[in-house]
């Protein structure tokens, strides 16, 4: 009971503070909505952002992270938390494509300018229910397919590949999948077998160890981030193969001497610092009365490989 | 004293009898509990169950109360064939029991302790609170409790109050025969009489009372008649006019007062006191006044007294296993304090427990295993566990103790409850301890193993061990006993030498019947 | 005087390991019969390459498992070991890079601040279950979070990398095809099985985990013997961070997520009763080879993902529903 009430106290002093800063200052506020801070990639992104907003100076920043992938519940909330906040835009990287129209759809009737980046919104349901909302991002299936490309060239028609996927059902993961078997159709390479080893390391030294036993021939490998990249790499290391070729995505700082060295042949970086950065840019363009965004805003995607 | 009845109805006419129970035999195992058990309830009287502890009172009423079945023998409702299969079937034919360990959940609202063997419900199926209040207040209007809101917990009532509301329970569906299990046992002089005359008014609308109880003086303040048990057997069934106090403590402990005495005259010399208690109050007491007594070498001090006396929590309180609230202890006439068993181990001291399965053995552990568990430090080298000496340890603990087992590295579950004992005990003498505590050493055990286990603890007490035996069984006591201090309520009742030992004088004393 | 013992002295302590050995049949058997199923079945399970990969593979697992055998010997159970481990991970990864040591300074600053990590992190959850008597489940659910939390805070997220050559070689060393990491586990699992079946104190563990009551009226102090056995839990978190470390070269935050559930069913299927008193670490080692063996060979026959969780799934229930059948049969 005690606690409940003090919370209430905090809770409205702090919206009361919010409203008072805003008030003084007159400085644009942006809500930054995330997905999982234990991710390396957006943990960079938030770094990226806490950079850009000293260095701009001209608006106030509010980021939320979730607890981990799945959880986008704790996402809904913080929409609804700037909503009634009263912030003048919401930057988001929505950790589910279909939950998170609705209520985002309520920020825009609220009158906040909102922007969508990292992962796209559902077409569908974005229809359903009547909200035009551009999306700010890299294009993941054409990243992977960059790096599914330089694997493709080196081995030509009927190489002998495989996947590692990332979490079954998360979207920049299905979308880099299919990017790789674009590569694959173009090249004519032959796909042996593709499996999920969650975005971690680990799993993926021991899924794809599996896999080599399996299949002794195989040529490619594309894994869906750098993490599962560095556990086929150890695996390679310990099965003590040299001719069996890597490509991951992400850029990673830990994969730069690999590629360095060509224990990996490519991976790809989207930026991610940049990421939500741009975003926010593009978000107070809006805010000051510039022209609305519409459909897909690519950002840059760069293929890394060795010099 | 206490020997006129306050209420003076009618003397009940045998023909009236609603409730017959004929024959019945009860067997749990190879055990009998009920060994032919008859009497009959008459409508609207008051009728008490008294006898010792293990006579086959509870057993009756968990039968009548539909908990378990009876092997043997009938029963007669209203002239019909009584055989409750399940509790709710007894509560369908009228029959309710207020238990002695409370049945109420806490932290629920008293109205729905009252209503929850009948929740009422809506026309859509919800839970009805407002009928549910509504019931819950006519059922404690009815028995005088119209101070209570039947909205506040449970858990907020004292303990008096929740035996009323059980009885508002039990009451609340139309009873035929209200079955009352110790209910004083936890209340104060004042809320006996208030639920006294409860029970009276109860009475008085043609309500038949069973009324359990170990004190005699509430038996004769409210019942009519009385039927005494003894060994699983009613011995007779009595008008409370025609009888005293003395007279039904006869009939309990049966004619053959005097058998049991045994070498009494046996002269005894006793060491230094081992181990002096003085007024020793624990968590469990709420008196003021504590208990004191003196246990020197080479002597077997008996406590008697009846479930609840404070007996287990004496023994508790010396061997550091609950705090004491007030009083000392000395060993040797030095005061220690135990924080724990291990401290009143390295003293000397031993505890063979009442709960063998609970708090003596690790059944599923070898017997080996399970004697060296006190001193295995002393089977071990740097930690290590001596295998050989830890067997040889157990095989000299069984020899001596004439332990019927097959290998040492067998579980101590596949003996029999006698073998079991010994285990615990051997337990202990590995140790050689200075003073043995004993809680009820030979329950569940067969009278062989009985007399064994007399016989090794008298040995003990002539080596110079300070035993303290605490007992439920009379004549184990008086066997084993130099001297006996009987318990009631926390208290010394009094303290019997030798030559005054006698199941008569230990009921007096355990029953607060002083002379 | 006549009595009816055996007093066969040499023949009791041989007895005893028979029905050890007896009761960990059953799990060997089924063991058996998954390798005998994937020979078969499959080109590649018994080359000698396959054989290293799933030692490889059941390593960590098994060194997390012997810790949590303790943990659950005494009736308790530890859910934050995978957490543990990754704080361990990314301290030790940490320690490990810091500038101005030598490679074998910095591998020995990694490897005690690994293990120092785990023991505190066990004996925090000891102290606080055993002192006020609360479920482990839930102390250890709250250091699954703190640990994990911490993991993130101090890597900041991020993937460290770029440990010393040495170190990598230790972790990818073989011995006749055995990696030496996996010794080091089963070195853990014989020392594990010495203390439980050799020592006072794993004696008590069983004690503990059968009768608390009767442990503690005969004197020991039960609340040292449970911070004790949630402590060697942390210490093998430790353990299994280092080797993790070794293997991979790199420490990341997100390491073991779910790690703590496949080590309770590596200790379950290994037949050691979830309410304590009952099990051994022999039993532990075939339940982690039985998990091991399973996710091998069913990416050998090239089931797909969501069937192999599945099979893992059914695998668990079966191991338990037999132990059900197994303690029945014991008891009567």
């Amino acid at each position: 009971m005690k606690f409940m009430k003090f919370a209430a106290a905090a809770a409205t002093s702090l919206v009361l503070l919010a409203n008072a800063a805003q008030a003084a200052e007159e400085k644009p506020v942006v809500g930054l909505i995330m997905k999982s801070l234990a991710n390396e990639f957006f943990q960079n992104m938030l770094e990226g952002a806490k950079a850009h907003e000293a260095m701009r100076g001209d608006y106030e920043l509010r980021a939320v992270g979730m607890q981990n992938e799945t959880d986008f519940e704790s996402q809904i909330n913080a929409v609804e938390n700037f909503i009634t906040q009263g912030v003048d835009a919401i930057v988001v990287a929505p950790a589910d494509s279909r939950a998170m129209v609705r209520p985002l759809k309520k920020a825009m009737q609220a009158g906040i300018v909102v922007v969508n980046f990292d992962v796209a919104l559902d077409e569908e349901v974005k229809q359903q229910q009547g909200v035009e909302l551009a999306f700010v991002g890299p294009d993941n299936r054409g990243g992977a397919k960059m790096a599914g490309d330089v694997l493709g060239e080196k081995l030509g028609k009927d190489g002998k590949v495989v996947i590692i996927e990332g979490n079954p059902g998360a979207d920049n993961g299905i979308q880099r999948a299919l990017g790789f078997e674009d590569s694959v159709k173009q090249y004519e390479l032959n796909l042996i077998e593709s499996r999920t080893a969650h975005w971690e390391t680990e799993e993926a030294n021991t899924v794809f160890s599996n896999m080599l036993t399996a299949h002794p021939d195989i040529q490619g490998v594309m894994a869906a981030n750098d993490s599962m990249a560095i556990g086929v790499v150890k695996a390679l290391e310990s099965a003590g193969r040299d001719d069996i070729l890597v490509v991951g995505f992400d850029n990673i700082d830990a994969v730069g001497p690999m590629i360095e060295d060509g224990r990996m042949l490519a991976t790809v970086d989207q930026f991610g610092q940049d990421m939500a950065a741009n975003a926010i840019d593009m978000a107070l363009e809006v805010v000051r009365g510039g022209p609305e965004l519409e459909g897909w805003v690519k950002t840059p995607i760069k293929l890394v490989v060795a010099e | 004293m206490a020997a006129t009845p306050v209420s003076v109805a009618p003397a009940p006419d045998p023909q009236e009898a609603f409730l017959n129970v004929e024959g019945v035999r009860k067997y749990f195992g190879g055990v009998k509990a009920l060994d032919g058990v008859s009497f009959s309830l008459v409508k609207g009287e008051a009728h008490a169950l008294v006898g010792e502890n293990g006579a086959g009172k509870s057993t009756l009423i968990k039968i009548l109360s539909g908990v378990y079945p009876y092997d043997a023998g009938d029963i007669f409702l209203g002239g019909a064939a009584y055989k409750p299969a399940n509790p709710h079937e007894a509560k369908e034919s009228g029959i309710q029991v207020v238990h002695q360990e409370f049945n109420l959940l806490d932290h629920l609202s008293i109205a729905e302790n009252i209503s929850i063997e009948r929740l009422p419900k809506t026309r859509y199926g919800l839970l009805d609170k407002a009928e549910m209040n509504r019931r819950a207040r006519e059922a404690l209007d009815a028995i005088g409790l119209s101070d209570i809101d039947v909205r506040s917990p449970v858990s907020s009532l004292g303990i008096a109050h929740r035996q009323l509301v059980e009885i508002a329970r039990a009451l609340q569906s139309k009873s035929q025969i209200l079955i009352l299990d110790e209910p004083t046992a936890t209340l104060t002089e004042r809320e006996t009489k208030r639920l006294f005359e409860i029970v009276e008014n109860i009475k008085a609308e043609g309500v038949t009372i069973v009324f359990v109880s170990h004190h005699l003086d509430e038996v004769f303040a409210l019942c009519d008649r009385v039927t005494v048990f003894r060994n699983g057997k009613t011995i007779a069934t009595d008008q409370i006019a025609d009888m005293t106090p003395e007279k039904v403590v006869q009939r309990m402990v049966g004619r053959h007062l005097e058998a049991q005495m045994t070498d009494a005259t046996k002269e005894q010399c006793y060491g230094e006191v081992a181990l002096k208690v003085v007024d020793m109050c624990t968590a469990a007491n709420s008196k003021d006044k504590g208990i004191s007594f003196d246990l020197r070498y080479g002597e077997i001090l008996g406590i008697a007294g009846l479930v609840g006396a404070g007996r287990t929590e004496i023994l508790r309180g010396i061997f550091g296993i609950d705090p004491i609230r007030s009083g000392s202890v000395y060993r040797d006439g030095k005061e220690v304090r135990f924080k724990g068993p291990k401290d009143a181990i390295v003293s000397g001291i031993g505890f063979v427990t009442e709960d063998r399965k609970d708090e003596g053995l690790i059944l599923d552990m070898p017997i080996a295993a399970n004697v060296s568990l006190v001193n295995l430090m002393e089977v071990a080298t740097s930690g290590i566990i001596q295998f050989a000496a830890e067997n040889k340890q157990a095989r000299e603990g069984g020899a001596r103790l004439k332990l019927k087992y097959g290998k040492t590295a067998d579980p101590a579950s596949s003996l029999s409850g006698g073998n079991q004992q010994k285990v615990v005990l051997a337990k202990w003498l590995a140790r050689n301890p200075k003073v043995l505590l004993l809680d009820e050493p030979t329950r569940g055990v067969d009278v062989g193993a009985k007399a064994e286990i007399y016989s090794i603890l008298k040995d003990l007490a002539r080596e110079g061990v300070a035993l303290l035996v605490v007992s439920s069984e009379m004549p184990e006591l008086m066997t084993l006993a130099d001297r006996i201090l009987v318990l009631a309520e926390h208290e010394v009742q009094g303290e019997l030498q030798r030559n005054e030992f006698s199941e008569e004088n230990i009921l007096k004393l355990a029953y607060g019947q002083h002379q | 005087m006549t009595t009816q013992t055996s007093g066969d002295v040499a023949q009791e302590p041989r007895r005893v390991t028979l029905r050890s050995v007896l009761n960990n049949a059953g799990i060997g058997l089924a063991l058996l019969a998954l390798i005998l199923f994937f020979a078969v079945f499959t080109e590649h399970f018994l080359t000698p390459n396959n054989i290293t990969n799933i030692l490889t593979q059941i390593t960590i697992n098994l060194i997390l498992a012997v810790g949590m055998t303790f943990v659950i010997l005494i009736g308790g159970i530890d859910l934050s070991v995978g957490s543990v481990m990754a704080f361990a991970a990314v301290v030790a990864g940490k320690a490990i890079t810091l500038p101005g040591f030598g490679p074998v300074e910095a591998i020995a600053l990694a490897i005690v601040a690994a293990t120092l990590i785990g023991v505190l992190c066990g004996m925090f959850n000891g102290v606080i279950s055993a002192y006020w008597s609360l479920p482990s489940f839930i102390i250890t659910l709250g250091m699954l979070n703190i640990a994990r939390g911490a993991a993130l805070h101090v890597s900041d997220a991020q993937t460290i990398y770029s440990f010393p050559l040495a170190f990598e070689d230790f972790g990818s060393a073989m011995i006749y095809g055995v990696p030496v990491v996996f010794m080091v586990a089963v070195v853990l699992v014989l020392i594990a099985w010495f203390i439980l079946n050799f020592t006072v104190f794993g004696r008590l563990l069983y004690g503990i985990g059968n009768n608390e009551e009767a442990v503690r009226l005969a004197g020991h102090s039960v609340y040292w013997y449970k911070v004790a056995a949630f402590t060697i839990c942390g210490l093998t978190a430790g353990i299994a961070a280092v080797v993790y470390m070794a293997r991979l070269n790199i420490s990341s935050p997100i390491a073991g997520i779910g790690f703590e559930l496949n080590a309770i069913a590596a200790v379950i299927i290994g037949g050691t009763s979830l309410s304590g008193g009952r099990g051994s670490v022999i039993g532990t080692l075939l339940g982690a080879f039985i998990i091991g063996v399973l996710a091998n060979g069913l990416i050998l026959i090239g089931l797909s993902d969501f069937m192999r969780q599945m099979i893992t799934g059914v695998v668990i229930i079966i191991a338990v529903v037999l132990d059900y059948y197994r303690a029945k049969y014991t008891a009567s």
